[in-house]
């Protein structure tokens, strides 16, 4: 039954990271003899490390930010009054803009002679470097906001359809506010919030164009690198450029594989 | 099951890699077996997408003039060329060797230099075209392309020179060298920047620098050699990562390529900026982007002057199409629509001795503009261009020594 649907995507998905793989190998060369070697991966060492750290690193941040917002937002909404029903909406619409626009948006209004500064008054040489500045400030924003109202929307899907009989339960037995939070709420939206959220980490951590137009050009995250290297004109890079995307899914996949096990151990996996 | 598939999947792909390197040749015997083929097809030109002037005479005034000879011109922009190159490079390792999609691209330079290495060029076509008898034959800036051979598998375009742009109610006192650009530089902490390469501008940039520092283009040899890199460079990068602190942002960063470069010059963050396209310079005052003082900046030991081209890929599905639209931007009524500062303002490559009196009258009579000189000011003791070779090595190591080494 699922064989139709299975059959192209481990097409795409294993023929794609099986020739990036052959690439990083020296096995599909442009020009030059097929000759296999890890000189992609050792000659760039430092390079890919220095990448890697700090792809993870907006990675962690906007995630947890992400996290944070997005159960706030989605407590609101299964809340059900007047301002979630709102709060619903801006997150459906939020969910629905590319990342490219939001990358220019959140650009516009946080540049040194951005939007938001030229409101405030401020002149560019004492605005924050919040774009292109030494702490990514602009592109964590970014991810941030985008993956807030992704988790909301999740979160929010899972617990709605069953959180009133519990939560009524637990305040007729006398549970304050916080006590149905932390013992009703939160575990029933955990794996929701735990599925949701590493979507939108291993997303991040492979995306590019956000780091790209927000960040600044030293040092760069894995797929900023990956890209300039594909882009580059001289032949032989498009090696290094598949090492660092095959770096990238490896992290990706112990991501994802991480996530799994750990809810494995849950108790609400059955 | 997975693994077996992806394996079986990537050795077919495999099979298709390294297209012939010596890339292909035309097959076409004169221009009538060229105008006949080329009747209803449509060419693909792709091309950087932003610049507003010139994919307004593309649209406007070339795809008019090509459909007049019986094919249709469509505009791919890109952000920058070698997305075009990257396309074909990557049809051609897939075995897409006679249906490709692009046929005809914007290239020189260091594009031009790896696609000719790859194979990935439509040559020996050029000498075909009736107008290339309007070029100067002998012209250097035409016979090679940032030191490699064109050997006829691109057609002239468009000339232009490297140029530095400043505020003139700012700076009352330019500098005339660009040893003295860098010292305004220092002496106004802040106010100048360049764009990082491997962006296009930022490596003209290095190459300037590299020739201030060596005492002149003279003595920068234009063939890549390792010893002469070794011997030369460290003063280049010495000399940028010196300047580094004095620079927008205190150097800790840098603009990602000159859209982003002449924004800050925009919106008056920086006083002095560069480009490779000064004709839109006039259009830029004109409409209150840049401040009304803007003006060129002329040095004493001149700039670096080049000339891009148009390239059909060897895979391309509408070559002869593309031969009829290289032709036709070659003619002289394309090239004067073309260097016109209202349309866009591209110089010629065409020879004023090879044009009959009529069109050079036109030529002449041309509007000048308040901002940009004439290209023969603009060119006055123009620099020649590195090899290509250079040009990714030298990027590779303003990289690793100014940007990393702060």
């Amino acid at each position: 039954m699922v064989l139709p649907a299975l059959v192209p995507a481990v097409f795409v998905v294993a023929g794609g990271v099986g020739a990036a793989a052959m690439q990083s190998l020296g096995l599909m060369p442009l020009v030059g003899p097929v000759r296999f070697s890890a000189d992609a991966y050792t000659g760039q060492a430092e390079d890919l490390f220095r990448a890697l750290g700090l792809s993870l690193a907006i990675a962690a941040v906007s995630t947890v930010i992400a996290a944070v917002f997005g159960v706030g937002t989605a407590l609101l909404i299964v809340g059900g009054r007047w301002c979630g029903r709102i709060l619903a909406a801006t997150s459906a619409a939020t969910v629905t803009i590319p990342h490219l626009i939001g990358a220019a948006t959140v650009g516009l209004l946080l540049a040194d002679s951005g939007v938001l500064a030229r409101v405030l008054g401020v002149p560019p040489e004492l605005w924050p470097s919040l774009v292109g500045g030494p702490w990514w400030l602009a592109v964590v924003a970014e991810y941030a906001w985008k993956e807030s109202a992704f988790i909301a929307l999740i979160v929010a899907g899972t617990l709605i359809t069953r959180v009133a009989r519990f939560d009524e339960a637990a305040a007729l037995l006398g549970a304050t506010r916080w006590m149905r939070f932390r013992f009703v709420m939160l575990p029933l939206a955990l794996p929701a919030l735990a599925i949701s959220s590493t979507i939108a980490f291993v997303y991040t951590l492979g995306s590019y164009e956000v780091a790209w137009l927000l960040g600044r050009t030293y040092p760069e995250p894995l797929a900023v690198m990956a890209l300039r290297l594909f882009n580059s004109v001289s032949l032989t890079a498009r090696p290094e450029a598949a090492a660092a995307a095959v770096l990238t899914t490896l992290v990706s996949f112990l991501v994802v594989g991480a996530c799994f096990w750990a809810l494995r151990k849950t108790a609400l996996w059955r | 099951m997975l693994v077996g598939l992806g394996a079986v999947v990537s050795l077919t792909l495999g099979a298709c890699a390294a297209p012939a390197p010596d890339g292909a040749r035309s097959e076409f015997a004169d221009w009538n077996d060229v105008i006949r083929a080329a009747q209803g097809q449509t060419v693909k030109l792709w091309m950087y997408g932003g610049d507003t002037q010139g994919n307004a005479y593309i649209d406007d005034v070339l795809a008019p003039a090509v459909a007049a000879e019986g094919v249709t011109l469509e505009r791919v922009p890109v952000t920058d060329t070698s997305d075009a190159l990257n396309r074909v490079l990557s049809e051609l390792q897939a075995g897409r060797t006679d249906d490709g999609t692009v046929d005809l691209v914007w290239v020189n330079g260091d594009n031009f230099r790896t696609g000719k290495e790859a194979g990935a060029w439509l040559c020996d076509w050029t000498n075909l075209m009736p107008n290339l008898a309007l070029t100067a034959p002998d012209d250097p800036l035409l016979l090679k392309d940032f030191g490699t051979p064109v050997d006829g598998c691109e057609a002239p375009w468009n000339k232009a020179q490297f140029t530095f742009v400043y505020n003139s109610d700012v700076i009352a006192d330019p500098p005339t060298t660009l040893a003295g650009v860098l010292a305004w530089a220092e002496a106004h902490p802040g106010r100048f920047s360049y764009p990082a390469p491997p962006d296009f501008t930022g490596s003209v940039f290095t190459r300037e620098v590299l020739y201030s520092v060596s005492g002149g283009y003279e003595n920068v040899p234009a063939t890549f050699d390792q010893d002469a890199y070794d011997q030369l460079t460290p003063k280049l990068f010495e000399r940028l990562r010196d300047l580094a602190p004095s620079l927008w942002r205190a150097g800790s960063t840098y603009p990602a390529n000159e859209q982003e470069l002449n924004q800050l010059y925009a919106d008056r963050q920086i006083d002095l900026t560069m480009t490779y396209g000064p004709a839109t310079l006039t259009d830029l005052v004109a409409s209150g982007t840049y401040p009304p003082g803007t003006k060129v900046l002329s040095l004493e030991e001149g700039t670096v002057g080049n000339a891009s081209f148009l390239s059909i890929p060897a895979n391309a599905a509408s070559s002869a199409g593309a031969m009829v639209v290289a032709n036709v931007a070659l003619s002289a009524g394309q090239q004067l629509a073309k260097a016109h500062p209202a349309t866009w303002g591209q110089f010629t490559v065409l020879d004023p001795n090879e044009l009959t009196p009529d069109d050079r009258a036109r030529f002449d009579a041309l509007p000048s503009s308040p901002v940009v000189p004439s290209y023969d000011v603009l060119s006055r003791s123009a620099n020649p261009e590195l090899a290509a070779a250079w040009v990714p090595v030298l990027d590779e190591g303003w990289r690793t020594t100014v940007l990393a080494g702060r």
